[in-house]
């Protein structure tokens, strides 16, 4: 998740880092660049007091998508808007921008409301192809997802009598090594 | 937890039976199973009850409650009230499932048996799921769900603490003074 790109902005000036920006020719970088670090190097260089990095919000955490997002949070396409949506939010408020309050309150207001979507379709998916209702959600809601399906299942394969079967592991069944039974013929 | 083990302990509970073979009285670490004559009813825990079956050498009697209009009316119970109903046993889902499988015999009007005890079962997870719903949305620090049993706790439970860990952590952003903890495990 850590590798995500952020747009930031150099407050001061980087020697003999030019590199670091593909779009720049020069050997250092200048104060005031513009260009996109990975989450886990703009959250070291980021310090409130020496001024080194500036970052810039995505979209997604801004004014316009979070009205969106409080107006109905079950039409978004998570997985679209940025996998990590929810990690990627809370590392966000790590940069101290004024809408922070705004940002949690936004992220924890959307987890709420696609909650009900996710149970629904994790606790009554049994055996079905689940590739259409999970494409629209994001990392954390896809685990969840994994957990409700395996609370389901679990209790199905118990009711058909499945769970106290012994079946031979996919392994062993994959392996295609020389049975005893056709060595000895 | 599985729900093998939530069976596993299910089959502690106890059911009448009457034996076609006499023992003695049996000295068990969980307790004395009392002298089996041919033809007197006697308590056994569920395990033993259905080893015997098994070997053809008893009769199981249902329970009193494994019974279509008793079913019938906490079935239409259920569906009136908004909280959980109390239920006739605690497992009551596992002893339907084993008794129905190995000793469908013995009980009358097996199948409808099974479709009942399935729409109680369909009800109450609705409620519960309804319940968590709310529980979530209200963002509420406490439930508190009378008349559960642990087959139904643990078809939710995986999912809802999971959730509940993650509406935790959200939360938490919104404490001022927190913006220095990582949440790698998103």
């Amino acid at each position: 998740m850590s590798h995500q790109r952020l747009p930031v902005r150099t407050e001061c000036a980087f020697p003999r880092l030019g590199f670091l920006d593909r779009s720049s020719d020069s050997e250092d970088l200048p104060e005031g660049t513009k260009m996109e670090l990975p989450l886990w190097l703009s959250k070291s260089l980021y310090e409130r007091k020496r001024r080194v990095l500036s970052v810039k919000l995505p979209n997604v955490y801004r004014e316009g998508w979070r009205t969106v997002f409080t107006a109905d949070p079950n039409v978004v396409n998570l997985h679209k808007m940025g996998p990590y949506y929810y990690g990627l939010g809370s590392q966000m408020l790590h940069f101290d921008s004024p809408e922070n309050t705004d940002i949690a309150q936004t992220l924890l207001q959307t987890f709420i409301g696609r909650f009900r979507r996710v149970m629904d379709c994790s606790q009554n998916a049994y055996n079905e192809d689940t590739s259409t209702l999970l494409e629209r959600l994001d990392c954390l809601e896809k685990a969840l997802f994994q957990a409700g399906q395996s609370g389901l299942n679990g209790f199905q394969s118990w009711e058909k009598g499945r769970a106290s079967q012994l079946t031979a592991s996919s392994l062993v069944l994959n392996y295609r090594k020389r049975k005893m039974a056709d060595v000895e013929d | 937890m599985d729900p093998s083990e939530v069976e596993f302990l299910a089959e502690k509970e106890l059911v009448k039976i009457i034996p076609n073979f006499s023992l003695d009285k049996i000295y068990l670490i969980g307790g004395d199973l009392g002298p089996f004559n041919p033809g007197l009813p006697v308590d056994v825990p569920l395990w033993l009850a259905l080893n015997f079956k098994q070997r053809q050498k008893c009769r199981i009697i249902p329970a009193d409650w494994m019974d279509v209009e008793k079913l019938e009316e906490i079935r239409e119970l259920e569906k009136r009230e908004e909280a959980f109903t109390p239920v006739p046993s605690p497992y009551y889902m596992e002893l339907t499932k084993l008794l129905l499988n190995h000793a469908s015999d013995n009980i009358p009007k097996a199948d409808e048996i099974r479709t009942l005890v399935k729409d109680i079962w369909d009800t109450r997870i609705a409620k519960l799921r309804l319940s968590a719903d709310s529980f979530i949305s209200q963002q509420e620090a406490h439930a508190k769900l009378d008349n559960l049993t642990l087959m139904e706790i643990n078809t939710i439970r995986e999912f809802l603490l999971d959730s509940l860990n993650c509406m935790y952590k959200l939360r938490s952003n919104l404490q001022p003074g927190s913006s220095g903890r990582t949440f790698t495990d998103f």
